[in-house]
Parts: structure tokens; C-alpha cells; sequence
């Protein structure tokens, strides 16, 4: 059992310092991947410090299994830690940097020998147990450092960014090596990046953070479908969601978002939930991948357009970015297949099915919710 | 750009090793020669070293250790130069690493205040402490003692020594602990099986500088010894220099007796203390 469970969990420096986590609210469920997601500052890494018992807690409660551990130092909260910086200790061998946690905690000779060779066999290390860390690669640093949590077996794994010092190859094998290991031990993880392709990958569920507030939590993709404000539509997806400011017109049956470059039908929202919109200002999204320049390739689906000049074109081999400004200091990105037939500094109309557009109060930037949408087949 | 320099290099190379060569090989002369020089000196008498300062011993006078040694109470003067110094150089290395880690880990109030206060009690010249030094250990009846000099040493060590050490430990990261503490260990033992083993090389460092250093010193040594007994090897030697006749010979046997734990010291340490010279250790 080891359900972890924050309550309105904060972290301010000094009684008037900077409130850095603000009263966060988080269940991780049993054998959970949760990954707590965020730009740099955001709070994740003290959240999961707290979580640790490396940071104090100012105020709010902290639970591991049954246990309230506010007051429990980090060592007796049955969780190991792996760090960005790896922190393996330099002057022991990988053995003995396995073995350091469990000698403190007095296991038999026999057994800690066992949880090496068993941890070094399934990460590949059996041939580095008598190697210093400095004599080893980036990739098998950070296998040492799973290792080194591994062989403690605590009901609660935390990642600290753990891949952010590996190069690009490396990251994704040791990425699905954590995946793997996660699959395995069935362990609760939690698991702290900036970087959303892991957290989508990898994620049961993910939390996205901003200013030390959570900002949404949900599987990966209904984030990624349904954000809950600007932030995380902007966070989630590469390149981030395009917005632009319309104003909300009735017409008939259904309403109208326009503004001097975009129309499009608003299909998702009721018309007594637009009702209250009419003539006000909303935030309109359309993701990059939804726009299209043909409109032909939105077949009979109805469809939004949005007009604007060409700044760059942006090749990038399996497709094409096309930047196109829109109204002053509005930039919109169209992610495009490879070739894509205009110059720079044409006026283009780009075209987008109404299903996909997304609605966000102009003031708040939270998602204005409407049906689902009918083709991401959930 | 690499192809030109390949190219190039042979001649420059040849010139600027040679070069260095020549400034090491001179420097080498400039110091080892007043070294070698009283290495022969020690092993002849001060009535053959009168009659010509460079000459080489003609006969080895291998007695004059034996006669430093038993006879003139140098085995007295360097035992308490080894109490005094191993047990100073001892307590500096753990006072001033427990005071140096604590001062680069842990935020508390003051941290930085008592940090600048050692700091800057490094610019001063120790020796304008030393009057008030000899009326403190005359109150406290340390004075004319071994224990009371130790004491004094230690004090004169331990700013420098935690300043190093402060700059050293400050670069271990702070993960290290973080991941130690959550193996399960507590501050002592962070500090004994992580601070300690990686901060060596800095600590050898220290600690050959330290033992140099109060091997040699001698002007608190004569003005806090007065009995002979107590002498420690620099004021020993010191006592060799009479007012109207310097027993020159004697000197430097003494002065190579009182060398040879400086240069065991050295040798023992001398891998370390490079290596935390060349920083970087952390990794």
C-alpha cells in the first residue's frame, strides 16, 4: 500500500519570503506512474522534495500509505530518490554505492549481495559492480542510480529529472528502461520533468504545474485534449497551441467566433453556454497539426480559416513548420506536411476542422468545456 | 587550423620544453644547493666546516647525529616538537573539517558572520596575538607548557585551515547529501563516510601545510618555552648559537634531524596533496 497523498501541501521560504508550492492537492494511487510536470520554477522539484523530506513542509499534510511523515525524516519514509545529477557517492565502487542504503539499514551480508547482483543483472552493471563512478558514461551513471534505488525496494520511487543530463539516444533508451522497471515492480513512482514528451510517454497520469499551483491533473492525452486553461494548452505540444483573441457572435443555430484574421463555427458548446459569451472576447486554440492549407484535406468536415502573412517556413524533413502572423505580434505555427508551396511574405488562409478548435475565457484563460471532440476516438 | 598546428608544433615544443626544462633544472640548483650543502655540513665538525665553508667531508662524522641526538637532548626537543605538532596538526584537521563542513552545508544564522570573522582573522599577522597570547596562557597556567603551545598552535591553524576546507567542501554537491540522507544516514555519519573520503585530497593538502608550517615555527615556541625540557626542535637548535661561539656543525645535524618527519610527511601525503591542488576531484 503505498498510496501518496498531498493536502494542500505548501513550501514558503521565511514567513514573507516567496511562496513557492501553493497549497497543492495530489493523490497518487497505489503502483502509480505520476509525473509532476512544469517549466523550471514551477514548484515540481520542491513538491517532490517535500515528498522526500529534503525540503520542510510549511504547511499542509503529507501522506505515504497510511502514515501522515510531515515529521518523519526522510530516511525512515521508505522511499528512494534518483537525482538529475545522478549523486553517486565518488569514492565508493558501483557495488558499494548499491549496497550503501541497505548497510545503514543493517540487512544481512548475504541479502545485500543478492539485491546487487539481482539489480546489476537486470540493469546490465554486472560488469561495472567494481568500477569508481567516474569511470563511467553518462547512460550507466544513471542505470547506477536506479540501481541504488532499486535495491532498496521502498514503496515510493521519486525522480528528480533523471534524464535531463543525458544526450538525446540515451534519454529514450533510459526512458523505456524506467517504463520497464515501473512495469516490473508495480512501485508508486513519481516522477519530476520539464520535458513533456517523457511526461506524455511516460505518465499513468500527469500533473501540470505553474507558479506552484497545480494547474491541471489527468492521463496524459486527456491533457493533452482537453487543457484545462492557456497554460497548459501552451505546455502540452510542440510547437505549443496557437491562440488568438476572437469575440463570440451568435449566427442562427450556432455561434460564430471572428475576429479581423479567424472565423470559425463554435460546434462543441452548447448554445446556452455560448449564450452567456455572446459579443464578449474569448481566447480561440487550434493546435499546430490541425491546420491545413488545403482545405480540400478537411474533406466535407466543416471548417474554420484564419488568414495571415508568411514570416518563415521551417522544413524539418518529415514536415514543415510555417509561421504565419496573423495580426501584429500573433504568430500562429501550422505544422504541415513536407512540401509546403508558399514564399515568405504571402498572405495564406489556413484552414482548421471546427471540431478541433478550442475555447478559453479571454481573462482567466480557463477552458471554456464543451463536448468532446468526435475524432480522437475516446 | 589542427593540421597547421601539427605541423608546426615539433620546433616550438622542442624550444618551450627545453625552456622548461632549464627554469625547472635552475630552480632545482637554487633550492636543493643550500639544502646539500647543509647535508654535508651535518656530517663534519664545526673545526673542519671553519676551515673551508664548501669543502667536501672529507671524513663521514656520522657521530654528530648520535652526539645532536643523545648528548645535546635532541631526542628531547623532537619528541616535543612531535607532541606538539602531531597533536596540533590532529585537532586543527578535525576541528577545522567538522567547522568547515558545517560552515558550507548548513544555512543557519551567523553562518556567514563567523565565516568572515576567521576570514579576515587571516590577514592579520599572528604575531601581533603574540603578548596577549603569553598573558592569557600565563592566567590560565598554560604557560612554559606543551599543552599551552598546542594550544596556541592550534589557534594560529585553524582560520586558513577552515578557509581552504570551506572552499573545498562548498563544491561538493549538494545531491550527495540529499541521496546520503535518504540512504538513511545521519549528519555525523554524512560527514564521516561522505565529506571526509571525498574532502582527502584537500585535507592532505591542509594538513602537510599545517605540519610544515608548525614543525618550523619558531617565535612562538621561544617566547612561550622557557625550560629547556621543553624545548621544541626550532628553539633547540636556536640554543646551539651561543653569543660568542655558534657551534655550526651542531646546527645542521640538528637541522637535518628536525627535516626528516617533514619530508615523511610530505612523501606520505605528497600524491594527495597534488591531487587536491588540481582541484576538480569531485566528479
Amino acid at each position: 500500500m503505498a498510496v501518496v497523498t498531498l493536502d494542500k501541501l505548501s513550501k514558503q521560504y521565511g514567513p514573507t519570503g516567496p511562496v513557492v508550492v501553493d497549497k497543492v492537492d495530489l493523490h497518487i494511487g497505489d503502483g502509480e506512474f505520476m509525473v509532476l510536470l512544469g517549466p523550471s520554477g514551477c514548484g515540481k522539484s520542491t513538491t517532490l522534495r517535500m515528498i522526500a523530506g529534503l525540503e520542510e513542509i510549511s504547511s499542509g499534510k503529507l501522506s505515504i500509505g497510511d502514515r501522515v511523515v510531515n515529521q518523519v525524516p526522510a530516511k525512515d519514509r521508505d522511499i528512494a530518490m534518483v537525482f538529475q545529477s545522478y549523486a553517486l557517492y565518488p569514492h565508493m565502487s558501483v557495488a558499494d554505492n548499491l549496497a550503501f542504503g541497505l548497510r545503514r539499514r543493517n540487512f544481512a551480508a548475504a541479502e545485500i549481495e543478492r539485491r546487487v547482483q539481482d539489480a546489476a543483472n537486470i540493469l546490465g552493471l554486472t560488469p561495472l559492480l567494481t568500477r569508481k563512478p567516474s569511470a563511467l558514461s553518462g547512460g550507466q551513471r544513471q542505470r547506477v542510480a536506479l540501481g541504488r534505488a532499486m535495491v532498496r525496494e521502498p514503496m515510493v520511487f521519486l525522480f528528480d529529472e533523471p534524464l535531463s543530463n543525458l544526450d538525446a539516444a540515451l534519454r529514450v533508451n533510459t526512458r523505456s528502461e524506467i517504463i520497464k522497471q515501473h512495469k516490473r515492480l508495480g512501485s508508486t513512482m513519481i516522477y519530476v520533468t520539464h520535458d513533456q514528451v517523457e511526461a506524455m510517454t511516460m505518465g499513468t497520469r500527469i500533473c501540470v504545474m505553474n507558479a506552484g499551483r497545480v494547474a491541471q491533473i489527468g492521463a496524459p492525452l486527456d491533457v493533452y485534449w482537453e487543457p484545462a486553461d492557456t497554460f497548459v494548452a501552451r505546455f502540452l505540444g510542440s510547437p505549443p497551441m496557437n491562440l488568438a483573441t476572437a469575440v463570440v457572435a451568435s449566427a442562427n443555430e450556432s455561434s460564430v467566433a471572428r475576429s479581423q484574421s479567424l472565423e470559425t463555427a463554435l460546434t462543441r458548446w452548447s448554445p446556452q453556454l455560448l449564450g452567456k459569451l455572446v459579443d464578449q472576447k474569448v481566447t480561440i486554440g487550434v493546435r499546430a497539426e490541425d491546420l491545413h492549407i488545403n482545405k480540400a484535406a478537411l474533406g466535407s468536415e466543416p471548417a474554420g480559416h484564419v488568414r495571415g502573412r508568411t514570416i518563415a517556413v521551417e522544413p524539418l524533413g518529415a514536415e514543415t513548420l510555417l509561421l504565419v502572423e496573423i495580426e501584429p505580434d500573433v504568430e500562429w505555427t501550422a505544422r504541415l506536411p513536407r512540401h509546403v508551396p508558399v514564399a515568405i511574405d504571402e498572405t495564406v488562409d489556413l484552414y482548421f476542422p471546427v471540431n478541433a478548435v478550442f475555447v478559453f475565457d479571454a481573462t482567466t484563460g480557463r477552458a471554456v468545456i464543451g463536448e468532446k471532440r468526435r475524432d480522437i476516438g475516446q | 587550423m589542427a593540421a597547421m598546428l601539427a605541423e608546426r608544433a615539433p620546433l616550438p615544443r622542442f624550444f618551450s620544453r627545453g625552456a622548461l626544462a632549464l627554469v625547472l633544472g635552475l630552480y632545482t640548483i637554487y633550492t636543493l644547493g643550500p639544502f646539500l650543502w647543509l647535508a654535508t655540513m651535518s656530517v663534519r665538525t664545526t673545526a673542519e666546516i671553519s676551515a673551508d665553508h664548501y669543502a667536501w667531508p672529507k671524513v663521514f662524522h656520522w657521530e654528530q647525529f648520535r652526539i645532536a641526538w643523545v648528548d645535546s637532548d635532541f631526542a628531547t626537543y623532537f619528541w616535543n616538537s612531535t607532541i606538539v605538532v602531531v597533536g596540533a596538526v590532529a585537532v586543527v584537521t578535525l576541528l577545522g573539517a567538522a567547522a568547515a563542513h558545517a560552515l558550507a552545508r548548513y544555512r543557519f544564522r551567523g553562518n556567514r558572520l563567523v565565516y568572515g570573522i576567521l576570514f579576515s582573522s587571516i590577514i592579520f599577522p599572528p604575531q601581533i596575538t603574540l603578548i596577549s597570547l603569553y598573558q592569557i596562557l600565563v592566567d590560565y597556567n598554560l604557560y612554559n607548557s606543551l599543552l599551552g603551545l598546542t594550544l596556541v598552535y592550534v589557534s594560529l591553524q585553524l582560520p586558513l585551515t577552515i578557509y581552504l576546507l570551506e572552499g573545498f567542501f562548498a563544491r561538493i554537491p549538494q545531491d550527495l547529501f540529499d541521496a546520503a540522507k535518504i540512504d538513511g544516514y545521519g549528519d555525523l555519519e554524512i560527514f564521516r563516510r561522505i565529506v571526509l573520503p571525498i574532502g582527502m585530497p584537500a585535507i592532505a593538502t591542509t594538513l602537510i601545510l599545517n605540519f610544515i608550517q608548525l614543525w618550523n615555527e619558531f617565535l612562538f615556541a621561544v617566547v612561550l618555552i622557557t625550560d629547556p625540557d621543553k624545548r621544541t626542535l626550532p628553539v633547540g637548535i636556536r640554543a646551539f648559537m651561543g653569543d660568542h661561539f655558534q657551534d655550526i656543525g651542531m646546527i645542521a645535524t640538528g637541522v637535518m634531524i628536525s627535516v626528516i618527519p617533514v619530508i615523511i610527511v610530505y612523501v606520505f601525503f605528497s600524491e594527495k596533496l597534488i591531487r587536491g591542488m588540481t582541484a576538480g576531484a569531485i566528479k
